[in-house]
């Protein structure tokens, strides 16, 4: 649904996307992860050709978008973090405008996604008396008008509270389940992506550091809680007994392939190390996200 | 698809309140130079004066149609100018600042259609408002002077014209039709500013200071010889649609100057939009 290929973007002599590939199946819910300036917004301004790549090409339901912007752009969709209309106009007639330069929308169309989206009864009021909830309800609604394949969430959640964030989560759920769309969500929030997304992109200073599924990040690395007597000593004898590979936060030991925590237990307390808890650690996104952001983690 | 969207952007540009505050204060200012021309003594003195010196009657001469000729030419080097360089340089520069651009650019339209579609927005919107200004004028100059009196004109470098009521309306008619094209150049230059990555405001200024600096320069007499080559010169049009024997040459060569200009602004613009980043 979205391919990029060895795509770069510089602002002068600023680098803002440094060779990346990334694709995107169709049916997936993909998130896009990354700090600020990593290069997220960037690389869906150019999905959506707003942002002209300074190498690389983009295809966007197959079409390269920088060539053929039309094609690419029919059925697809796209929210941009606060969402921002015409204030002074009504929820109805900013959908008409926008869903207009996709193709003419029937009245009856509108109406069905003010629907879908909980807005009826507000739909005529001026946009300058909705809460930040609604104006992401319409910022849905107008994204939804043409009835897209593709849906593109720059963080979508953005300003909203607890329960809007809920809602919204809810919302991208239901959206992939009822319509079958295919998703590229941007976010901060870790536990968003953790919870909705099949795959992730972890994008930093511009460059992509990783990709594959959640499950993957997840259970990256072998980690093991432990809790012994004196931690120090303990790393340093299973280490030189070739039973680790690692260890971190003088709490995490990384297991060598085909060593078990019982193989530990007995190493350990046969040199009079007690040990008062062990148990297999599986990491949660924030935690694998941060290991990736420290300088050189890469 | 075209009708639909070029609905659209005139949605945007007739939704807003600052809209018509501009055609409020223009209408305000036309009522208050009518007013003061016809109950301040010495104001409506020195306008009798003006008639009489030139040898005609006020009785016959200071009408409806004179008022509101003396009115536009004042209301034409200044309000009109302000508007339309502020809408001009709204049209693009506003709409990247508020965000609602990326919205739109995430949609599958191409950026030489948006702007061909605000371009046109804007110049109906300048020809809206040189109509309002005709309007307003005959309304206000008609509550306080005879309506049906004749018209009698004399702009400072055009010769001196008199007319009857159905000469001088068909005249009166006339100007305001050219004046849309300088209403359209004017907006057009602004436009042009508004698809570089700057304010609004900034693209406005810019617009109206290259105007000024034409019209400082078009009024330095050692460049007499060099007046053809100002656009103040060609902007003036339609101050000529007021002569008695209407010189339709210059007049064809003038519109064809400023339709040039125009379309030269439009493709300058649309030539530095096309390359830009659109960011939030």
């Amino acid at each position: 649904m979205i391919s990029l290929r060895n795509l770069y973007k510089r602002f002068g002599a600023q680098r803002a996307v440094e060779n990346l590939n990334l694709e995107v199946a169709p049916g997936e819910i993909f998130g896009l992860l990354g700090h600020n300036g990593a290069g997220k917004s960037t690389a869906i301004g150019m999905m959506l050709g707003q942002i002209w790549p300074t190498r690389g090409e983009v295809y966007v339901c197959g079409h390269d978008v920088t060539v053929h912007r039309r094609p690419a752009l029919q059925k697809v969709g796209a929210i941009f973090e606060t969402p921002v209309f015409y204030d002074y106009l009504s929820g109805w007639r900013n959908l008409e405008i926008l869903s207009h330069y996709t193709a003419p929308t029937p009245a009856k169309r509108i109406r069905e996604v003010i629907d879908w989206v909980g807005l009826t009864g507000r739909e005529q009021s001026r946009v300058k008396t909705y809460s930040h909830g609604m104006r992401a309800r319409l910022a849905l609604a107008q994204a939804l008008l043409p009835q897209p394949e593709l849906l593109i969430l720059d963080e979508p959640s953005d300003g909203l509270d607890p329960e809007g964030i809920h809602e919204m989560r809810q919302t991208i759920l239901r959206l992939h389940r009822e319509f079958n769309l295919t998703i590229l969500l941007s976010s901060h929030l870790l536990n968003e992506v953790e919870q909705l997304c099949t795959r992730i992109a972890v994008l930093n200073r511009g460059e992509k550091v990783f990709d594959g599924t959640v499950a993957e990040a997840t259970r990256r690395q072998n980690w093991v809680r432990l809790r012994a007597g004196n931690f120090t000593l303990a790393v340093e004898q299973l280490r030189q007994a070739g039973l680790i590979n690692g260890d971190r936060d003088r709490e995490f030991i990384s297991l060598s392939n085909g060593t078990g925590t019982d193989a530990v237990v007995r190493f350990l307390v046969g040199r009079g190390i007690s040990v008062f808890e062990i148990a297999p650690h599986e990491e949660a996104l924030e935690d694998f996200y941060l290991a990736l952001m420290k300088p050189g983690a890469n | 698809m075209f009708f639909y969207q070029l609905k659209g952007e005139l949605w945007k540009l007739f939704g807003k309140k600052r809209t018509y505050l501009g055609f409020l204060m223009l209408l305000l200012a036309q009522l208050l130079i009518a007013s003061l021309l016809r109950f301040s003594p010495p104001a409506h003195r020195s306008l009798m004066h003006t008639v009489e010196r030139s040898g005609f009657g006020p009785g016959r001469y200071l009408s409806m149609l004179t008022v509101a000729t003396v009115m536009v030419v004042v209301l034409a080097y200044t309000m009109l100018p302000l508007y339309v360089a502020l809408i001009g340089g709204d049209l693009v520069s506003k709409e990247a600042e508020d965000g609602t651009l990326r919205m739109i650019l995430a949609r599958p339209v191409s950026r030489v259609r948006l702007l061909c579609l605000k371009w046109l927005a804007g110049s109906i919107f300048s020809a809206v408002l040189v109509l309002l200004l005709m309007l307003g004028g005959l309304l206000c100059c008609g509550l306080f002077f005879p309506a049906t009196g004749g018209l009698f004109v004399q702009i400072p470098g055009e010769d001196l014209a008199v007319f009857g009521f159905a000469g001088g309306l068909e005249h009166f008619l006339l100007a305001h039709l050219f004046l849309i094209a300088k209403a359209i150049t004017i907006m057009s230059l602004a436009f042009m500013f508004s698809c570089f990555n700057m304010k609004p405001a900034a693209a406005a200024i810019l617009a109206l200071s290259l105007l000024l600096l034409d019209r400082i320069l078009m009024e330095i007499p050692y460049f007499h010889d060099l007046t053809e080559y100002f656009v103040g010169y060609h902007l003036n049009l339609w101050q000529t649609l007021f002569q008695e024997h209407i010189p339709w040459w210059r007049i064809g060569e003038s519109l064809g100057i400023l339709f040039g200009l125009s379309l030269s602004f439009l493709i300058v613009g649309t030539t530095v939009f096309q390359v830009r980043d659109i960011k939030s």
